[in-house]
């Protein structure tokens, strides 16, 4: 087939990271359990696309995030930058790659200094990288950042706290893209953001992909702002990826109960659709003790005797990826009565 | 007046650089028994601001300036404060967005629900803690016998606001002001709060004023809408109505730009610009700088409302009604 487009290279692949956290307990802090907050989870990011990483709290997608960047250290598994294993290097070795992987946070307030002028802020990350060789090709690159992102640059002179959210939002992102990265994290990005500030703001982020080819991965839970960003999406469940795939597919015909669970409980503003009725019931359990098997048995309306058993395996189910015993052929199926 | 609670005219003002300026400007609705009226705006837009003028809990050195509060026909601005300690919590009951701010955390949940009751009931400790549990085990609460003893920390964050929304009905209430009382939540969570809301409302006939940013959770409970934008309300009208065919351009750039209605990757309808601050609120139409539709009469006349059907909208571009300023309230 001369047609089909070549394969394309990813920029990212993770492959079964773990991050666990000891529990500590007694007089001499001896390690009596984990918290395995990251258990096994595997995902592509190809460059110039989104993957949005959806899940209620608890699951795990911040710390899959921050164990990516090495904010927070892993406990095993692969973090591959086209390539290029990025957990076992060191701090010096990693630097470079530092620059190409960039975080943006769901607070402004908190992740920018208040004591430091924009232009410092946007600078900052210049320096630290060799970006610029004279102080005024930082400025001039500043000020650049600061109008990619619908700011105007005398706001270089100003403190954070002059800024609504919105734009310290953009301030974060401006920061964040001033050292040309080529995957942007964005942990919770928009959702500190009212509604008309919000939609600014994903309308930027839009238009910046499309600008400079940049990769996002979108840590949220808020499945509207998902199925909006298009891309792709892995839905986490306490500590692994239950189902993966093509966000509009996801979307359209989703397979495991969790994800049919969580599509289902988004409210809709449309005064003639039926009110929603919650199909998970219960809360997610701690991750300090997680069920047996499948993690989501407990909740699932579905659950029979492989499901506290066993550990579903990831099968490949037409364009998604699915940890489901209902779609394990080779798991004896019993009838589930509703 | 047949309205259960009845707002009019409410105005609230701070001092900002020696001037009182208005949070609060002439703010009127009514809430029947058994509906509920969803108070919806951005931060900033004077909703939890309501709410706490109604309960007369406005913090120093704000004060309520002009208008009424009734409730089944009594002036709520008038009662001495003992009298209003003793409506607060009895006949008008609260929920807030984070339940930890509700719970006393050294104290068990069941005691803390116990204490509610008797300090406003003349009952034994032992008919509190049996309605108690009861109260528990009609809110969902697994267990209720048991999780009478835990104390906050120990129950997850559905539960808890499961404890506050047992705790704020306890007395039975005739209404309950419910700020953000799912934002905090997880979204499977969201969905069980919502209809147990909605349930007990079904059940109890008691008035909700439900206060929002969030058009989904508003779609879930309200049955009226009323949309707040710089401390007004710009525009009323049944659920039906306001979502179907939101006519002031503020509920429709609102509407438009919530992500779920626009197709995957398509351009979200954006209002440029942001909430004044109270400071600095235009003349005329607040809405002014940032509509679409304005016009230069926009920045120079404050818009009254206009009132079609069910529907009231405060808007110049909007055609005023031929059924007159009585024809329809929230």
């Amino acid at each position: 087939m001369t047609n089909e487009p070549p394969p394309v290279e990813p920029l990212v692949q993770v492959r079964d990271l773990r991050t666990w956290f000891p529990i500590r307990e007694g007089l001499l802090r001896r390690t009596v359990g984990h918290v395995r907050a990251v258990d096994g989870v595997d995902f592509d990011i190809l460059p110039g696309r989104t993957l949005a990483l959806v899940g209620e709290s608890g699951c795990g997608k911040t710390t899959v995030g921050r164990s990516m960047l090495r904010l927070t250290p892993a406990t095993s598994g692969q973090v591959l930058y086209r390539g290029q294993d990025l957990l076992g290097l060191s701090e010096r070795e990693l630097w470079p790659f530092r620059r190409k992987m960039q975080m943006v946070f769901q607070d402004p307030m908190t992740s920018l200094n208040p004591r430091m002028r924009v232009r410092a802020i946007l600078e900052e990350g210049l320096l630290a990288f060799g970006i610029g060789d004279t102080a005024s090709e930082r400025h001039e690159r500043a000020a650049e950042a600061l109008k990619r992102v619908q700011l105007h640059p005398d706001h270089l002179k100003r403190f954070p706290h002059e800024f609504s959210g919105g734009q310290r939002q953009r301030i974060g992102i401006a920061r964040a893209l001033s050292v040309e990265p080529e995957l942007l994290i964005c942990d919770e990005a928009v959702s500190a953001l009212d509604v008309s500030i919000q939609a600014q703001v994903l309308n930027l982020l839009g238009e910046l992909q499309a600008e400079l080819g940049v990769a996002y991965l979108f840590i949220t839970h808020d499945l509207s702002v998902v199925r909006h960003l298009g891309g792709d999406v892995a839905v986490m469940y306490l500590g692994r990826i239950v189902e993966t795939g093509p966000t509009e597919a996801v979307f359209n015909g989703p397979l495991h109960p969790y994800t049919q669970g969580l599509l289902g409980s988004i409210l809709s503003a449309d005064p003639d659709a039926p009110r929603t009725r919650a199909r998970v019931l219960g809360e997610v359990p701690s991750p300090a003790n997680p069920p047996s098997g499948c993690h989501f048995h407990t909740r699932c309306p579905h659950a029979w005797a492989p499901c506290s058993a066993l550990v579903p395996a990831n099968l490949q189910r037409g364009l998604l990826r699915v940890r489901c015993h209902l779609h394990d052929p080779s798991v004896p199926q019993a009838r589930t009565c509703d | 007046m047949s309205s259960l609670l009845s707002v009019q005219g409410l105005t609230t003002t701070f001092p900002i650089a020696g001037a009182r300026v208005p949070v609060l400007r002439e703010v009127s609705f009514q809430v029947e028994a058994g509906r509920c009226l969803a108070l919806v705006g951005e931060s900033g837009s004077g909703k939890s601001m309501t709410a706490l003028s109604v309960l007369r809990l406005v913090p120093r050195p704000g004060r309520v300036e002009a208008g009424t509060v009734s409730l089944a026909g009594r002036d709520l601005m008038g009662l001495s404060v003992p009298e209003m300690r003793r409506v607060r919590g009895r006949e008008v009951a609260m929920i807030f967005q984070e339940p930890m701010t509700s719970l006393n955390p050294v104290v068990s949940v069941g005691a803390q629900v116990v204490e509610a009751i008797l300090l406003h009931e003349k009952v034994s400790a032992e008919a509190a803690r049996a309605r108690t549990v009861e109260l528990f085990r009609r809110v969902g609460i697994p267990d209720p016998g048991a999780r009478f003893q835990a104390f906050p920390h120990q129950l997850s964050g559905g539960l808890k606001q499961r404890v506050v929304i047992a705790m704020a009905l306890a007395l039975r209430p005739t209404v309950l002001l419910a700020d953000e009382p799912t934002t905090a939540l997880d979204v499977t969570v969201q969905a069980q709060i919502l209809e147990l809301l909605r349930e007990l409302q079904a059940e109890s006939k008691t008035a909700i004023l439900l206060i929002t940013h969030d058009f989904g959770v508003v779609n879930q409970l309200a049955d009226e809408i009323a949309v707040m934008y710089a401390g007004r309300i710009v525009e009323t009208g049944t659920r039906q109505d306001v979502l179907r065919a939101p006519s002031h351009p503020y509920t429709q750039g609102l509407l438009r730009a919530l992500p779920g209605r626009a197709q995957t990757g398509e351009r979200l309808q954006e209002i440029p610009g942001r909430m004044p601050q109270p400071a600095d609120v235009p003349s005329g139409c607040p809405f002014a700088p940032r509509c679409p539709e304005a016009l230069a009469a926009c920045s120079d006349w404050e818009p009254r409302f206009s009132v079609l059907g069910t529907r009231r909208v405060a808007c110049l571009r909007r055609p005023e009604s031929p059924v007159g300023p009585t024809g329809g309230t929230a």
